[in-house]
């Protein structure tokens, strides 16, 4: 896949710019404006995350997003930050938390708005999600 | 866009109108406006967002706290929303059933639950 690559800062006022950023592609991807709230609001959850946890590991590095359209009708997003990694949990059990809890909501949100998505832990954190650009998706 | 809140009285209940963009980094806003509010007595509140044009799950978690803090004042928090943008996110995160939404203002002040 040919794509784009965003270094960010890691403050999380650069979240807003990442959203922006990787909607235009996916719109000039021909993505559908019903998808583009979707990537949008699992990009900005995503990219918040590494760009937290990345500030917390006071890592020099950018927090980088690579993104762009695959040649099967999908459009990748994949975020790399360098700080402590998180274990997302069984995505099964998401339904069953509590609400007592303000915190947690974002990875939910990735997981129901994202056709596909891999949480990969290894030297910091790596987030991989595709969407389909059409109308509603692969499993929408 | 950036994020503004107005609040205003409406008969028992206050209602804060929020529009723009409430995401990770403007959602303190949020929280210090609400926690504000509960501090000078108002457990009655509506949070109209029909301008809202953007919200992550941090603030999601804004309201499920304003929440909390007017219930422990036996108090309630209701949302004004009609955008299926929004509503998507409240549904995905199985908060519908946490929260009074509605479709319109004059439903949410008219509903004296």
């Amino acid at each position: 896949m040919s794509g784009v690559e965003l270094h960010l800062p890691p403050h999380v006022q650069y979240v807003a710019l990442a959203r922006l950023v990787v909607t235009a592609a996916a719109r000039q991807a021909g993505m559908s404006d019903e998808r583009l709230e979707d990537l949008k609001i699992a990009v900005s959850e995503a990219t918040a995350n590494a760009i937290i946890a990345h500030a917390s590991a006071e890592s020099p590095e950018a927090v980088v997003l690579f993104f762009g359209a695959t040649g099967d009708g999908m459009f990748e997003v994949t975020i790399r930050d360098a700080g402590p990694g998180f274990d997302p949990g069984p995505a099964e059990a998401d339904m069953d938390r509590e609400w007592a809890s303000e915190g947690g909501l974002g990875v939910v949100l990735i997981r129901g708005l994202a056709d596909d998505v891999q949480f990969v832990r290894g030297e910091g954190m790596k987030v991989h999600m595709r969407f389909g650009v059409g109308l509603n998706g692969t499993s929408h | 866009m950036e994020l503004s809140l107005n609040h205003r009285k409406e008969g028992d209940r206050t209602v804060l109108e929020v529009s723009g963009e409430v995401d990770v980094y403007t959602a303190p806003k949020l929280r210090e406006k609400l926690v504000e509010l509960v501090g000078e007595g108002h457990y009655e509140i509506v949070v109209d967002m029909s301008k809202v044009e953007f919200l992550d799950s941090t603030g999601l978690g804004v309201l499920v706290g304003g929440l909390k803090r007017v219930r422990s004042h036996d108090g309630n928090l209701a949302l004004v929303c009609n955008q299926e943008r929004i509503l998507k996110i409240f549904r995905i995160t199985g908060l519908t059933k946490v929260f009074p939404i509605y479709d319109t203002l004059d439903e949410a002040l008219q509903d004296s639950e």
